[in-house]
């Protein structure tokens, strides 16, 4: 019995998501109709399906930022209702990392500050912050591009720079929101190895929401979402 | 990891963004700074130079000996030798020293290169003052070559000056100074330039012995007070000492004398001019709001700008209070740094300043000269806490809709303008002008020299001035809907569209604009109207054939007088039918100061033009009472309007004078109530006149006859009925002055205002411009079209601003100036200056829209 149970503790403290029966409505549209997810530590888990299937919505509603009218999401353990808005900014800062497709860079920070702001807003103290910061630009591979502004790196360069920025802070959860919708096809391949390879070292669960099957290659699942449900997993 | 608190997390922002956004817009910045210190300027400066004009009538004691104690006055402000033989007895004591003091203002006429100079001429007892006690601790000196002290009374007609007096009129030891007074020509002899190492003397400040000084101004045996300054000069500070001084004083004190302690004068001038300067502080804190409205448009622009940046932020989990926070630290940095620059800025602003309103007050109060301007401790204090805090006020608005930035997720999906909401509910802004039109009922608050205060009047045109500028938004949906079907092109109907849908952003910029629009509007009107009445007035009541009266001074307060030997040479001109002689002296009712005029009673009743509120015989004189012709503002300060009786202190006790009509006077607003010269002479103990209005036989020998007398008598001002109405508009012109400047100012800044308010709404629709990019829409179809937007929120503006102006324009007539100053003027409303207005409003609105646009593209280019 007390090795079920500690298998159970075990298993869920893995979980880094859990979405059960989400639903959400705008007005009379249902966006979201009851769906369950479930996605471990260093699992990578691609989300695709057509403009308006309730993608967006999904990742709102797990970065707290929209709310569910039904159902539960639990982000490292723990649940997102009923918490607070800035609670949910907490766990934001705290347990999730996001890649935009646009990059979303800080136009007034270099490379390395827009890495190391992230870490600076939960209060990664100073040294331990350089040492990860460091680490992750030589993983990423721009040790020698750290200091120059955004609008001075390369679109796959900035691209980069965010997913350092998305993991320095060691969340339990990255949302990725199509990341290579705005690079070459090489760039994107680079960005999406990256990935992959951050994830699996850190331990790091990632949902990649993608139009692009290739760029599915890097995940473990692949759930499609069509009319606010989910079709496959 | 402990979380980093809210304060760390702020200034990271602060260093890390805000200030980098600073160095990478430099100028911009430094613009804003410099707003903020142009604004906190504007205020510090008026108001030193309004103190330092209106508070220089600096008395002997405080120019030379220190300080003294106590003075002895008449109600009239002027003593005869017989009081002062009264004061014999006091003069004996050896507790304190008497300093007979007399005083009058002297023009100084082509001196060296100075062409006319109002000067302070004062009259010492210098046998008296040679025993002052504090003579010999001053650094002042009157001379190292004097060894016999007495030597300084020298002869008849001579005088000293200080060493700044001398080096501006150019004269030196022995040589002349020609000046006027009295109605005379004169010259007096510069006896000795003082010795004054620490530049302590004021720069229009002439010294000489009594008896001269009284030969000078042609006052034999007057005398302004007298100073007592107490022996025990380390008991000044002992109010016991200093009470028992004043008791024993009292006592000794004849009857129609009053004993004030000295800083009570100076009280009294400060509330003579409380209203004005009150007046000029309410303008100038306009200056601070339109710079603080600046910042809510640069602020705000700048959120804008950075909201890409926010989104991140709030992305990456910056909660909103920090945020919050940043942008309101953002305002704070540009007030403190501004109104730092404000202090210094302010001193340049008081020196330009100084010398208009010292005019000012010359022409309606009493005699005075620009003293060196003060920066006080509270002056730099109350500049930054203005300055903090207004600036702060404008960062409120843009620091809360950086708050309501959602994520990026959900940015990038389109544009985005939270923004004010609050603008688009009509709710607070008609609130507001119900609140205005409550505020009305609020009686004026009496001040100290018995002028009034209109706060309900000033509440409700502040009031009404922001209900309306909320409310305006809606009038430009509303006209934008009116014109939208008359739109056929793709470029007007694109402009339309946009007015039509009122941003908040839009909303704000004819917000700024209105309250600019209103406030001159309503200037416009008040000034319109008062010049209209004053036009009116002149006609109706200055009917007289010449006007005569002391050359060179202008104030209201400054009665030397015509010297009445002069006077009674003058009317013996064969050309004068008739002579209206009018002698005027302060008189202090039960509060604070009025005029009262001795005159032909019959004449003014019977014969003389005037605008009657209450025609002569109308009201019933009261038993025992004088019979009075009192002023409109007479009648309302002391609530005569429909008779009664005002008690008035005099050198021969207390007097009461009842109202027997009411005539309108746009003279001063203390009133005047004017009684037989007969019963003035004796009450007053003098003979004096202020001027007089003379009747011609012989029209046609006029000129002639003006000619003659001001040859006969050059220390006078003889004017035709023209001449004279020049004068008193030039003295209304320089009156409206610092309004007509913070008008100015106020619309240079609306505009600024609206140029940034453009910048905003433009960036703000960065994604629109792309679509209609893609679509085909060039370059100048956009120009074009930004300019038709700025043009209709002119027009907005216009309309919206204009209807605030005519409430504003009725507020300042029938409410503000009637309980200020007494006053009913006429109401003008000057259509064709607010139709002017109108396209000025709709030119500039057009530029505004074509610069920015034009700059806003070349900028994403």
């Amino acid at each position: 019995m007390m090795a079920f149970l500690n298998d159970h503790l075990k298993n869920k403290q893995k979980v880094a998501l859990h979405v059960s029966g989400a639903t959400k409505s705008f007005g009379k549209v249902d966006v979201l109709k009851g769906i369950d997810l479930k996605i471990l530590a260093g699992e990578r888990v691609a989300l695709m399906g057509p403009s308006g299937s309730g993608k967006s919505t999904l990742l709102n509603c797990v970065c707290g930022i929209e709310l569910l009218d039904g159902g539960t999401i639990h982000v490292g353990g723990q649940e997102l209702s009923g918490l607070k808005r800035g609670e949910l900014e907490k766990v934001r800062r705290e347990n999730m990392g996001y890649v935009f497709q646009s990059f979303h860079l800080l136009p007034t920070l270099n490379a390395f500050e827009n890495v190391e702001f992230a870490a600076q807003l939960v209060g990664m103290p100073k040294e331990q912050r350089i040492e990860k910061v460091t680490e992750l630009f030589e993983q990423v591979g721009l040790s020698h591009r750290m200091d120059h502004l955004p609008n001075a790196l390369s679109g796959g360069e900035r691209q980069r720079v965010a997913i350092a920025r998305a993991l320095v802070h060691q969340p339990r959860l990255v949302l990725a929101d199509e990341p290579t919708g705005s690079l070459d096809t090489e760039s994107g391949n680079q960005v999406l190895t990256l990935l992959k390879t951050l994830s699996a070292d850190l331990q790091v669960a990632l949902l990649l929401v993608t139009h692009d099957h290739d760029s599915t290659r890097i995940c473990d699942r692949v759930i499609t979402m069509k009319d606010g449900t989910l079709l496959a997993s | 990891m402990l979380s980093p608190s809210r304060f760390q997390l702020v200034w990271l922002l602060l260093t890390r963004m805000t200030f980098r956004h600073w160095r990478s817009k430099g100028g911009h910045y430094i613009l804003l700074i410099g707003i903020v210190a142009v604004g906190v300027g504007a205020f510090n400066g008026i108001r030193q130079a309004s103190r330092s004009a209106s508070e220089n009538f600096g008395l002997f004691n405080q120019a030379v000996s220190g300080q003294s104690d106590f003075l002895i006055e008449s109600p009239v402000q002027r003593l005869l030798e017989a009081d002062l033989v009264k004061l014999s007895t006091l003069g004996l004591d050896p507790d304190w020293h008497l300093v007979p003091v007399i005083e009058g203002s002297v023009t100084a006429v082509k001196t060296g290169g100075v062409d006319k100079k109002q000067l302070r001429l004062i009259g010492l007892d210098l046998l008296a003052l040679g025993n002052l006690p504090t003579l010999a601790q001053e650094s002042l000196r009157f001379s190292d070559e004097d060894a016999n002290w007495y030597d300084w009374l020298g002869h008849e007609n001579e005088v000293w000056v200080g060493q700044k007096l001398a080096d501006q009129l150019r004269v030196g030891v022995g040589d002349n100074i020609t000046f006027l007074a009295s109605g005379r020509l004169a010259k007096m002899k510069v006896r000795m330039i003082l010795n004054d190492p620490d530049g302590n003397l004021p720069d229009d400040l002439v010294l000489g012995d009594l008896p001269t000084v009284q030969s000078l101004l042609s006052r034999p045996g007057e005398l302004n007070r007298v100073e007592v300054v107490i022996n025990q000069l380390d008991r000044r500070e002992d109010t016991a000492y200093l009470g028992n001084i004043e008791k024993r004083l009292n006592q000794l004190l004849p009857v129609n004398l009053s004993l004030s302690p000295t800083q009570n004068r100076a009280a009294d001038r400060s509330a003579m001019t409380a209203a004005f300067r009150l007046n000029l502080t309410i303008l100038s804190l306009i200056a601070i709001l339109v710079g603080a409205y600046l910042i809510l448009q640069a602020l705000d622009a700048a959120v804008v700008r950075r909201r890409a940046e926010i989104a991140t932020l709030r992305s990456l989990g910056v909660d909103g209070s920090v945020l919050f926070a940043t942008y309101l630290m953002e305002a704070f940095v540009l007030g403190l740094v501004g109104s730092i620059a404000g202090v210094g800025v302010g001193q340049v602003l008081a020196l330009g300043a100084v010398s208009m309103l010292a005019d000012t007050v010359n022409a309606l109060y009493f005699a005075t000269s620009v003293e060196a301007l003060t920066l006080t401790s509270l002056d730099v204090i109350v500049g930054l806490v203005l300055g903090l805090l207004f600036s702060m006020l404008a960062g409120w608005l843009p620091a809360r809709d950086a708050t309501q930035t959602p994520p990026a997720q959900v940015l990038a999906r389109g544009d985005w303008s939270p923004g004010f909401s609050w603008l688009r509910k009509p709710k607070v802004g008609i609130g507001l002008l119900v609140l205005g039109g409550v505020a009305l009922l609020f009686p004026p608050f009496v001040m100290q020299a018995g002028s009034n205060m209109p706060v309900g009047g000033f509440l409700a045109a502040g009031c009404w001035i922001f209900g309306s500028a909320l409310l305006s938004g809606h009038v430009l949906v509303l006209l934008a809907g009116w014109v939208r079907p008359f739109c056929m092109g793709p470029v007007a109907r694109l402009a339309c569209s946009r007015l039509r849908d009122g941003s908040s952003r839009h909303r704000l910029a004819v917000a700024g604009l209105v309250v600019a629009v209103s406030m001159v509007t309503g200037m416009f009107q008040m000034i319109d109207s008062f010049r209209g009445t004053i036009e009116e007035w002149f006609d109706v009541r200055f009917q007289a054939d010449l006007y005569i009266s002391e050359s060179g001074v202008t104030g209201a307060g400054s009665v030397n007088g015509i010297d009445p030997k002069l006077m009674d040479e003058l009317l013996k001109d064969p050309n004068i039918k008739y002579a209206d002689v009018m002698r005027i002296c302060y008189a202090k009712p039960p509060k604070g100061v009025t005029v009262l005029a001795g005159v032909d009673l019959e004449h003014w009743r019977d014969r003389a033009r005037q605008i009657w509120l209450k025609m002569p015989g109308s009201l019933k004189v009261v038993d025992g009472a004088e019979p009075a012709l009192v002023s409109e503002t007479f009648a309302r300060r002391f609530g005569v309007l429909s008779g009664g009786v005002v008690e008035l202190e005099t050198p021969v006790g207390r007097k009461r004078v009842s109202p027997l009509g009411i005539f309108c006077d746009y003279g001063n607003e203390f009133g005047m109530a004017a009684i037989s010269a007969k019963v003035w002479t004796d009450w007053t103990g003098s003979n004096r006149p202020i001027n007089v209005s003379l009747f011609l036989k012989d029209l046609s020998k006029l000129q002639e006859t003006r000619d003659r007398l001001r040859i006969a008598y050059p220390g006078l001002d003889i004017r035709n009925e023209r001449e004279l109405r020049d004068v008193a508009l030039g003295i209304f012109e320089q009156t409206f002055q610092a309004t007509n400047a913070l008008s100015l100012i106020g619309l240079a800044v609306a505009f600024a205002g609206l140029l940034l308010g453009l910048f905003s709404i433009f960036d703000e629709s960065t994604q629109t411009w792309q679509t209609l990019k893609h679509l085909g829409f060039s370059t100048s179809r956009f120009v074009l079209a930004a300019g038709l937007e700025g043009a209709g929120i002119g027009v907005a503006a216009w309309v919206a601003g204009s209807i605030t102006g005519l409430a504003l324009g009725w507020l300042l007539v029938f409410v503000i100036n009637v309980q200020s100053f007494g006053w009913t003027l006429l109401w003008t409303v000057p259509v064709e200056s607010i139709l002017w207005f109108g396209a000025l409003l709709t030119g500039v609105g057009l530029f505004s829209g074509v610069i920015s646009a034009t700059y806003w593209n070349f900028r994403r280019r």
